[in-house]
């Protein structure tokens, strides 16, 4: 079975958002997205108060996610969006991340950067008091030697007839300008000569702990469809991102 | 084996029908595959459901799933308490977790007796 690759330049945040849910819902192919944001922009975590970061500077593009967790400035990074039927995953959502971030690693390794998995901790969940994504590392997250994260993800699951899952990443390159305490691809390697290897290599070791061959691929035009209506109507709407 | 006394979608919500009411919830086995729960968003009471749709969400610690309406019919009461008390999800999933009462128009097809719903618990 392929695995779609969609290597997408920097997109606006809602039709980030929106072209992930439209992979999730549309029940199609395996597909991995990586891609970039313009501007850059910090997204909530889907049960997120916007309350919560009222003090952030007043021109801070904001989006909510369809994915938990924390928040997250999405500056220079690569994202990635895995959308896949759920039984191409371990059933074990503890498991499913073991696989994932050990690709991830992996990709990471092979760039010669360094990481490891945290095996033991809580994991990091969308509190009052864990605002951010990146401030701490608990159980499944990649950190470096300093114990600082590497690599935040979360994921949302359909559990209906047709059960999907859409799993959300990011890989910090440079430090973003709201979370400086996160740990950046750029401690490590020169980020400018390796950037479009990471993303070669991000294919290549997901495809593979997936059992897929990639592929490169587009959007069907039923999903541009869909994406474009979930901007107007969600993630592009004030009311969904201020709904809690 | 889960109680016999209600029916089961295979996406694993739990449906008790007493006099036109159902009871809805979702079973130990969600429960122990989502782990880690920290939020539950559910609808309010006067509001409608529809049989397959979501009717509210809930986050573990690593992911956020949708939850799925065995019913279509009216919400006439919300177990509001439960969302304070996510550990009830937990420690007693088909009693004092309930989630929605209904006043229920039409029934799933999809609902299986428990001895069918053991079916989808197979770990693998």
């Amino acid at each position: 079975m392929y695995l779609r690759v969609l290597d997408d330049g920097a997109r606006p945040p809602a039709e980030n958002m929106a072209i992930d849910e439209a992979l999730l819902r549309g029940g199609g192919l395996p597909s991995l997205r990586l891609y970039g944001w313009q501007p850059h922009a910090v997204s909530l975590g889907y049960f997120q108060k916007v309350d919560d970061f009222a003090d952030l500077p007043i021109d801070t593009v904001i989006v909510r996610r369809s994915t938990g967790g924390g928040a997250i400035h999405h500056g220079d990074e690569i994202t990635f969006a895995l959308t896949l039927d759920a039984n191409l995953l371990p059933k074990d959502l503890d498991q499913s991340y073991v696989l994932l971030h050990d690709a991830v690693r992996a990709a990471l390794s092979d760039l010669g950067v360094h990481c490891t998995r945290q095996t033991t901790g809580a994991a990091c969940g969308a509190r009052p008091d864990v605002r951010w994504c990146f401030a701490t590392a608990g159980r499944h997250d990649l950190v470096d030697a300093h114990g600082r994260k590497l690599v935040g993800s979360a994921q949302r699951r359909l559990r209906n007839e047709h059960a999907r899952v859409l799993h959300h990443g990011s890989i910090v390159l440079h430090k973003p300008a709201l979370t400086p305490f996160v740990a950046a691809i750029a401690d490590q390697i020169e980020v400018h000569a390796n950037r479009t290897k990471l993303r070669g290599q991000m294919v290549l070791r997901i495809a593979a702990a997936l059992n897929l061959t990639p592929q490169p691929g587009t959007l069907s035009d039923q999903e541009h469809a869909t994406a474009t209506h979930l901007i107007a109507a969600r993630f592009g709407d004030p009311s969904f991102r201020n709904a809690r | 084996m889960r109680p016999n006394d209600r029916s089961y979608l295979k996406s694993h919500e739990w449906c008790k029908i007493e006099n036109g009411i159902a009871t809805i919830g979702i079973t130990d086995f969600a429960v122990s595959h989502l782990s880690d729960l920290v939020f539950l968003d559910l609808p309010n009471k006067g509001s409608n459901v529809t049989i397959g749709e979501s009717f509210g969400e809930i986050e573990s610690v690593k992911a956020v799933s949708d939850l799925y309406s065995p019913v279509s019919g009216e919400i006439i009461e919300v177990n509001k308490d439960l969302t304070d008390n996510l550990e009830w999800l937990s420690s007693d999933p088909f009693a004092k977790a309930w989630m929605l009462k209904i006043k229920v128009t039409s029934l799933s097809q999809e609902l299986q007796n428990a001895a069918a719903y053991e079916g989808n618990c197979v770990e693998g």
